[in-house]
């Protein structure tokens, strides 16, 4: 077999569970038009209330193990996108709530597996912030099964994708030559965090305080010392890496202030905005960055850069400064409807142009 | 030498690692010759190719990006029969001891 046919073949698979992650964040977004308070039909009662879990375990989570999986190269490390994507498929289906918690939890277990595979190969720093990171993930699933609200788990759930980001960074800033000192502060940083986080079981209050605290560090860290500030001087696709990576980590701190501010998991708008700086502003920053280089890694399929890419990372934080500033902060119901709507437009659009530029490739390269 | 040149000129260690000097990390704009990302480059006598390479972190999610580049750029050299890519973990890549002074000067280092 050709090489070009045996990448098809050994993308398939990892196709089939990137699917998975897709269907999770289609079902995730449309749990999010119900919790905006649209008129949109509802596959059962009370579906909106895994809106949390799917976006951030389901998509985030199956794409992570998926993406870690490829880069470790082992068949079983395979198993841990698949429990994660089928733990995203139980939770749409309405399968009972244990059957997609069960799932997911293995799946964060597996996760810090892979983590531990890759420190046998090379013992790091960052690797073990990202393995507290894939814990947090386990925790709060674990905290979900004994009944624990899903409000009171945010802090675990944006634990795993803060460690699981800033951990990669701290390993990118290596070629800046970020080492000593400023390792420290970001441990520090790191550290008063997932203090926080944990602190949050006992003391919500207290707990998400701190939390916001260390945010707001790993934010000021990111800025100073992220190789983001060197790269957003080149052009085409890794300056718009650079752009979408400083964005993201101003909604980083915009989040941390919030948190320390507000220092509640109780619905309103104080709770919508600290979620979504934090989930959309630097998590799907963080995606819309580096989707044109993780799909051609994960799935063999080339993403040319386009310079349309800037649409939907505009749409992204307007529609979200809209949302929090006009909806949230203006108590303006309209304004946070538009803006939530667009939120989820932006996303679409993303998938819709990178989906664009995987295809026009394919095309030239056949012709 | 030009791409088109490199790509059918006797392949030699020399000019398939200038031909490298095109695989790029997206996220920092720079070269993977430059990186030091390239441990080895060896062509047997029946013009097969084994690069020997390393990453920056085992769970680098640009690997398998990376050597696929590789091995799409270098399977054109007309003069060559078939491209091998190792990843290797020892030595561990080291920015200070590994990266070229070029890179290290597009990254901001002062000195």
């Amino acid at each position: 077999m050709n090489s070009v046919g045996s990448r098809r073949k050994t993308s398939r698979p990892r196709l089939f569970l990137g699917s998975l992650g897709v269907l999770a964040l289609l079902a995730g977004l449309w749990a999010g038009l119900i919790l905006l308070k649209l008129q949109v039909p509802s596959p059962r009662a009370h579906f909106e209330d895994v809106h949390g879990p799917l976006m951030v375990l389901g998509f985030f989570g199956t794409l992570i193990t998926l993406e870690r999986a490829v880069a470790l190269g082992y068949q079983v490390g395979y198993l841990a996108p698949s429990l994660s994507g089928l733990g995203g498929v139980a939770l749409i289906f309405g399968f009972p709530l244990i059957v997609g918690e069960s799932l997911l939890a293995v799946a964060g277990f597996g996760l810090i597996t892979l983590y531990v595979a890759a420190s046998r190969r090379q013992m790091s720093l960052h690797l073990a912030v990202m393995a507290v990171g894939a814990l947090a993930w386990v925790v709060a699933v674990l905290a979900w099964m004994s009944g624990r609200d899903v409000a009171l788990l945010v802090p675990f759930l944006a634990a795993f994708l803060v460690l699981t980001i800033a951990g990669e960074r701290l390993e990118l800033a290596r070629v800046i030559r970020v080492t000593g000192q400023a390792r420290v502060s970001f441990v520090v940083a790191a550290g008063i965090f997932a203090f926080g986080v944990t602190l949050s079981l006992a003391s919500v209050s207290l707990g998400v305080r701190i939390a916001g605290l260390g945010l707001i560090g790993l934010a000021a860290w990111l800025a100073k010392h992220d190789v983001a500030r060197r790269t957003v001087h080149q052009a085409g696709l890794t300056r718009y890496m650079a752009v979408c990576l400083l964005a993201g980590y101003a909604w980083l701190a915009v989040g941390g202030l919030l948190w320390l501010l507000f220092g509640n998991l109780s619905d309103g708008a104080a709770f919508d905005a600290m979620l979504h700086a934090i989930f959309l502003g630097f998590v799907m920053g963080m995606v819309f960055a580096h989707a044109p280089v993780i799909v051609p890694a994960v799935f063999h399929a080339a993403v040319p850069y386009r310079s349309r890419f800037y649409w939907h990372f505009l749409l992204l934080h307007f529609s979200l400064l809209l949302r929090i500033i006009g909806g949230d902060l203006a108590a303006n119901r309209l304004s946070w409807q538009i803006g939530g709507v667009l939120n989820e437009v932006a996303i679409l659009l993303f998938i819709a142009s990178t989906g664009m530029a995987v295809a026009q490739e394919r095309k030239n390269v056949t012709h | 030498m030009l791409l088109t040149e490199l790509l059918t000129a006797p392949a030699t260690e020399g000019t398939l690692t200038e031909l490298l000097h095109e695989v790029i990390d997206p996220e920092l704009g720079i070269n993977i010759v430059d990186l030091g990302l390239l441990r080895d480059i060896s062509i047997a006598p029946d013009g097969g190719v084994l690069v020997v390479m390393t990453l920056t972190t085992p769970a680098c999610p640009l690997g398998p990006y990376i050597t696929d580049e590789i091995r799409q750029l270098l399977g054109q050299v007309t003069t060559i029969s078939n491209v091998e890519v190792e990843v290797v973990w020892s030595p561990a890549w080291d920015p200070e001891r590994d990266m070229s002074d070029h890179a290290k000067k597009l990254l901001g280092w002062t000195h």
